[in-house]
């Protein structure tokens, strides 16, 4: 479905990705993991195109995408999530999925201001669209809370129903549990689940090893831009340079 | 609550229509024309804000709408409605042109470069000696011409017709933006001016609903340059600087940016201080400091929020 070719981004000399090699099945949950620095993100913005590669191509369903803007990636049908909790802060959790849905939307602005017959048609599915989102992703008694007000749990998974509603095929999640207590990483676990029974592959950032381990298909490990390890999280566990570069420096460090 | 809504609406329209009537002052018929133009000058701009960009310009392609459409009449005898129409059309291909490379821009960036933009755009008038008169300015500018319509001679040398016609020009330009600001579109645009990354992440293409906001903003103010001209007869390049620009944001800050009647509530209101206050004329920039001060400390939310904070305070005792 996705694959990246040679993937490689410099800053100013500073390798941030280098070489990559990534592919993704349709319907597979992928976890990227490596210690701070590593080039998760980095990655992250050069596939959906908020950075270009300095070398390199990125290809999705068989169309090469590299160097495209964000929305037209958008458009193709990757979506992605940041860091933290980026929502829109000042809307209503269901004046924020209305916003996202805008690729189910399809409206123009003749037809909004002229409030033509196809306007309301099209608002209506995408009213719909949006219920339908929240219902999934469990905030349907929160609907017409600011999202600022939100817990940092629920902005988390409002950042997830955000992308979600823009129709992904592929769904780039960054760090999606970060900050979580476990009852929450329980419930976020179980949505990303959900999503992936619904057909949709999901490429995934996280530091919470046990979270990652017990939901992805495969894992990739980065470290300084380089991959070092793919497999099995089964596989992964055994394998030395991994433990080394990341999972003994988190033993050592707790 | 609607049918409230929708009352008060008609109520307001029909007192508009028919005040004028009653008002025997060509002073104060001009007040309220001041008045008109100023609401649609201060949503436009407003308009413009909602993507997240703050122009500094705005006088600018009021200005141009203003000179192509009082030079167009002047020099090539076109009639007045068609130069009219032309000054817009030439404001916003203008605003075009250049939103390619101003909208990739953002915040404080956008606000310098349509600020230096509105300068050149009054240099350029007053250096254009030939064409635009220089700094003693554009005279006698032709009045709209006479229409008759259902057998009703209207001539616009009078200040009522004048009136109506802003009026009506008003009306049609407040409806346009409202409905933007209520449809789905508002939506996509206050998305934009919240955060640009995420909005684009979720594939809205965001410079060009920026760039498309900001023609039809430059749109609205070059057609009002365009009225403004036929209207005052006389065009000075300074009537156009940088201090008519923050004039008009102060107008929508003090009405209050978020909400769509705050811009017409700002303009209405610093319209008539000045006038009010005529013999204080040198004074008008520490007036509206002041009215701007005070707002921004007392109602931070705009003078649109006044009812709100009553309320809430009522709660309190």
């Amino acid at each position: 479905m996705l694959q990246t070719k040679n993937l490689t981004k410099n800053f100013k000399g500073l390798c941030a990705v280098n070489n990559l090699n990534l592919s993704i099945d349709e319907g597979e949950i992928v976890g990227i993991i490596g210690p701070n620095g590593a080039g998760k993100t980095t990655t992250f913005d050069l596939i959906t195109g908020f950075l270009q590669p300095t070398y390199g191509n990125i290809l999705f369903e068989g169309k090469d995408i590299t160097g495209r803007k964000p929305h037209r990636i958008a458009r193709n049908g990757i979506i992605r999530t940041f860091q933290l909790d980026r929502i829109f802060h000042d809307f209503t959790v269901f004046q924020n999925i209305v916003a996202a849905s805008n690729l189910v939307a399809r409206i123009g602005l003749w037809e909004a201001v002229w409030n033509t017959s196809t306007y309301s048609r099209k608002a209506k599915n995408t009213w719909d669209h949006a219920e339908k989102i929240i219902q999934f992703i469990g905030l349907d008694d929160k609907k017409n809370e600011i999202a600022r007000n939100l817990s940092h749990g629920h902005q988390k998974l409002l950042g997830i129903a955000v992308a979600l509603a823009a129709n992904p095929k592929l769904l780039l999640l960054d760090e999606p549990l970060a900050g979580m207590n476990p009852l929450e990483v329980t419930r976020a676990l179980e949505t990303i689940g959900q999503i992936r029974r619904r057909g949709i592959a999901i490429l995934l950032i996280e530091h919470n090893m046990r979270a990652v381990m017990s939901i992805c298909d495969r894992m990739v490990v980065l470290n300084f831009g380089t991959e070092i390890a793919e497999g099995a999280p089964e596989e992964l566990k055994q394998n030395e340079e991994v433990i080394q570069a990341y999972l003994g420096a988190e033993e050592n460090a707790a | 609550m609607k049918l409230g809504k929708n009352l008060s609406c008609a109520l307001l329209l029909i007192f508009l229509f028919v005040v004028p009537i009653f008002i025997k002052s060509e002073y104060h018929l001009h007040v309220l024309i001041l008045c008109a133009i100023n609401i649609i000058l201060a949503s436009s701009l407003r308009a413009i804000s909602t993507v997240g960009q703050l122009s500094l310009g705005h006088a600018g392609f009021m200005s141009i709408g203003a000179y192509t459409s009082g030079i167009l009449v002047m020099k090539l005898g076109l009639s007045p409605y068609v130069g009219l129409l032309l000054g817009g059309l030439a404001a916003m291909v203008l605003a075009a042109v250049i939103a390619y490379p101003i909208t990739r821009v953002r915040t404080v960036y956008f606000a310098m470069l349509t600020l230096f933009l509105g300068e050149v755009i009054r240099l350029v008038i007053t250096e254009g000696r030939e064409i635009t008169g220089g700094t003693s300015g554009l005279l006698n500018i032709h009045p709209l011409e006479p229409i008759s319509i259902l057998g009703l001679h209207i001539d616009f040398a009078t200040r009522l017709p004048n009136y109506y016609f802003v009026l009506i020009f008003m009306l049609i330009v407040l409806l346009f933006l409202y409905r933007v600001d209520r449809s789905y579109i508002g939506i996509t645009f206050k998305a934009i001016a919240q955060d640009e990354s995420l909005s684009a992440s979720t594939g809205i293409n965001v410079a060009r609903f920026k760039a498309v906001m900001f023609c039809i903003g430059c749109l609205i103010a070059g057609l009002t340059g365009g009225f403004y001209a036929h209207y005052v007869s006389v065009l000075t390049p300074d009537s156009f600087g940088l201090f008519t620009s923050i004039y008009i944001l102060i107008y929508v800050v003090v009405g209050g940016t978020k909400r769509f009647a705050g811009a017409i509530i700002g303009a209405f209101i610093l319209t008539l201080i000045p006038e009010m206050f005529r013999t204080l004329k040198e004074y008008q920039p520490f007036i509206f400091a002041a009215v701007l001060f005070l707002v921004v400390f007392l109602l931070p939310r705009g003078i649109v929020d006044l009812p709100e904070q009553i309320k809430i305070m009522l709660r309190k005792t």
